[in-house]
């Protein structure tokens, strides 16, 4: 596929200002205490996964980062900025994937996309859009709703749907789970090929060998703290293993 | 200013679109306001030919059509943005909070008109309304009442979306907060119907302070009540 | 800890003492009035408490705005205690002032607008306790009942603007002899040490019970951990 999907000035170029760094972030709901003191530095560009077992607080680290939820405590920066209740121009930087489709079922493939592109403030979303469907190799369908959609299908609209507007940090929430063998691939290779675009990525999965063969740098949560945080190459599958589930 | 009223607009037409899709919604309320109608007129119509029944009983029998109605609708226009998570698509853009509410506030507003347009000809012709002395002043007070009515809806519906909706939550929430706008209207209905008043300044200003109050408190709380 | 349980005794027994003491007082030193006879005495019952009806849907109402604010499950304690009496508190607002109506004009029910009134407030905050139990999650909970206590409590003015608009049949004000004044002040005092009583013990076991769940809660995850353990 030749399509470009960066704009050179919007991407952030790698050694430049830190894209995530966060400083004794904490979230508690009530009284119970889900994140404790994450220091987090993400500089632009990397590709990092984010590991920990079911309850650990990688779903809550990454709502936090995605500004869908404020901290309790704590410092974020995203780009170099510190993030609030209205960060509406961070906002237009990040896309997220989730657990979820983040779709409209009704509505078609091209729809959605256009839809959030607009919503987005894309120029021509209407153009991006075939852009994008061409990218996840779903042209030929783009018309159909997406609930007439397998699994993956609609995760690829997904991805898609997240890059719209191009963003400069992409946040990935498990985008693995429920795929087949081939959809799966397919998505390690869209997700490796956005990074190699200088885009950064922040995958939380719980595939640990995954996570070490695609990411650069691995992050392992335990009970809301960060364990480990280190380059991908240096680490043993079964280590990390043995830090996701100590107790 | 100007983006966030392009992206209400856009917010409305994706939600009417998707309904215009599968016409449930309407449909569904349609049919539940005009069979509400029916069974209260079994028992409530006038038979025979007597004297037309006074205006002011309609606020009572339309009120349980549009509450009712109403309710579904809020439901409805929810359950689109949880299924399928894609609220929390439109929680990561760009996108005030603010604007996401008056969105969805709009789009339930449509729905209901539609649903009044269709059942209030309906409740005139079995009951036998004699709306002739004040029909703009029905209009306005119905029209106010249900925009309080769906202030509060739109705010509920998106609080309890995300718990599994329990039957009835919505509108065990939305039906007592809704009262006093409820028996304003009735009340200014009696005004105009019974007593030939010219409809009420202190009335009207009742109902208004009803809306603009739980406009502005829903704008404020909504981001709250969204937040997983 | 013993003094704390004297304090709560003490505190329990001068309640009934001072309602045993204005119970005497009206049957005993207060006129009887003329044109309603004997069952005008209610209104020494039914007007203090209607006050605190007021009083504990405006402690929802600051309880409500706390957890907004802070997010601290306490002041959802707090706002359910309060939400429980007030519910209690009207409906013998509601009774009373049914007894009154029954008396006055011959039926139990009629729509007088203070009547109404007190219905409308009811019904808010009877439906307050009922949504309660049906959302699971605490959060969730705590944050629909704290969005719904605030307008429950804002309705209250518009309910009494409708209510206004109403034709009334009400006696608006009875001219009240001053023993009676004297009798109704004293009332003040007992219901409102009830009502607060009330509040703070049913606080405070909401606090407990909460305490408690999440103890066992916790308790609950602990097994889930060890497999993982296992594996490693």
């Amino acid at each position: 596929m030749t399509v470009s999907l960066s704009t050179p000035a919007a991407t952030a170029i790698p050694g430049a200002a830190a894209a995530v760094r966060a400083e004794k972030l904490t979230k508690a709901i009530d009284d119970k205490t889900i994140l404790k003191d994450i220091n987090l530095d993400i500089s632009a560009g990397r590709y990092v996964a984010l590991l920990g077992a079911n309850g650990a607080g990688k779903t809550t680290l990454l709502k936090i980062l995605a500004t869908l939820v404020a901290p309790s405590g704590g410092v974020l920066k995203l780009f170099g900025q510190t993030v609030r209740r209205d960060s509406i121009h961070i906002r237009s930087r990040l896309g997220l994937i989730g657990h979820g489709a983040m779709l409209y079922r009704d509505l078609s493939a091209r729809e959605n996309l256009v839809f959030f592109g607009r919503l987005y403030g894309v120029a021509d979303a209407p153009g991006r859009a075939a852009e994008l469907l061409k990218f996840v190799d779903l042209a030929p369908r783009a018309n159909d709703p997406v609930k007439t959609f397998s699994r993956g299908m609609m995760q690829r609209v997904s991805i898609a749907r997240a890059l719209m507007h191009n963003p400069d940090l992409l946040l990935a929430d498990e985008p693995f789970s429920g795929l087949d063998a081939p959809s799966c691939r397919m998505l390690e290779e869209m997700l490796s090929r956005l990074h190699g675009q200088g885009k950064t990525v922040v995958l939380a999965n719980h595939e640990i060998s995954q996570s070490l063969r695609l990411a650069e740098q691995a992050v392992v949560l335990r009970k809301g703290r960060v364990v480990l945080d280190e380059p991908a190459s240096s680490l043993d599958p079964a280590a990390v293993l043995a830090e996701v589930s100590a107790r | 200013m100007k983006r966030s009223l392009q992206q209400i607009a856009l917010l409305v037409a994706k939600d009417l679109r998707i309904e215009a899709r599968g016409k449930q919604t309407v449909g569904l309320v349609i049919v539940l306001g005009v069979l509400i109608i029916v069974v209260l007129g079994m028992g409530l119509g006038t038979g025979g030919p007597g004297a037309p029944m006074s205006g002011f009983k309609s606020t009572a029998i339309l009120w349980v059509a549009y509450l009712f109605g109403g309710v579904l609708c809020f439901e409805k226009t929810m359950a689109v943005e949880r299924q399928d998570d894609a609220l929390a698509g439109l929680l990561v853009a760009p996108l005030d909070r603010g604007a996401l509410y008056i969105a969805k506030l709009l789009s339930n507003l449509t729905l209901m008109f539609v649903l009044a347009l269709v059942v209030t000809p309906v409740a005139i012709l079995l009951f036998r309304f004699d709306l002739s002395t004040h029909p703009w002043g029905f209009v306005i007070v119905m029209a106010l009442g249900m925009t309080g009515f769906a202030a509060i809806g739109t705010l509920f519906a998106a609080a309890v979306s995300s718990t599994r909706l329990q039957g009835g939550l919505l509108a065990l929430l939305v039906f007592p907060l809704s009262l006093p706008v409820v028996h304003a209207s009735t009340q200014m209905m009696r005004k105009m119907f019974e007593e030939g008043e010219a409809l009420s300044g202190g009335g009207l200003a009742t109902l208004l302070a009803f809306d603009l109050m739980f406009l502005a408190l829903s704008w404020f709380v909504f981001e709250l009540v969204l937040e997983p | 800890m013993s003094t704390l349980r004297f304090l709560t005794w003490g505190y329990w027994l001068l309640t009934l003492a001072l309602f045993a003491a204005t119970v005497t007082m009206v049957f005993t030193y207060t006129p009887v009035e003329e044109t309603m006879g004997v069952v005008q005495k209610i209104f020494y019952l039914h007007l203090p408490v209607a006050i605190n009806t007021f009083a504990a849907a405006a402690m929802v109402f600051i309880a409500s705005i706390g957890y907004l604010w802070e997010r601290k499950a306490w002041w959802d304690d707090l706002a359910a205690a309060a939400g429980k009496i007030t519910a209690l508190l009207c409906a013998v607002v509601l009774l009373t002032g049914m007894i009154w109506g029954r008396s006055a004009w011959g039926h139990w029910w009629t729509w007088s607008p203070r009547l109404t009134f007190s219905l409308v407030l009811f019904l808010l905050y009877v439906v307050y306790l009922m949504i309660r139990p049906s959302i699971e999650s605490p959060q969730r909970r705590a944050m629909v009942c704290a969005v719904y206590g605030i307008i429950a409590f804002l309705d209250v003015p518009l309910v009494y603007l409708s209510v206004k608009m109403m034709p009334d049949f009400h006696p608006s004000s009875i001219a009240l002899a001053p023993p009676m004044k004297l009798t109704l002040l004293a009332w003040f005092l007992p219901v409102t040490l009830l009502a607060a009583g009330l509040i703070v013990t049913r606080f405070t076991l909401n606090c407990r019970l909460r305490e408690l769940g999440e103890r066992r809660e916790e308790e609950a995850h602990q097994p889930a951990t060890e497999p993982l353990g296992g594996i490693a």
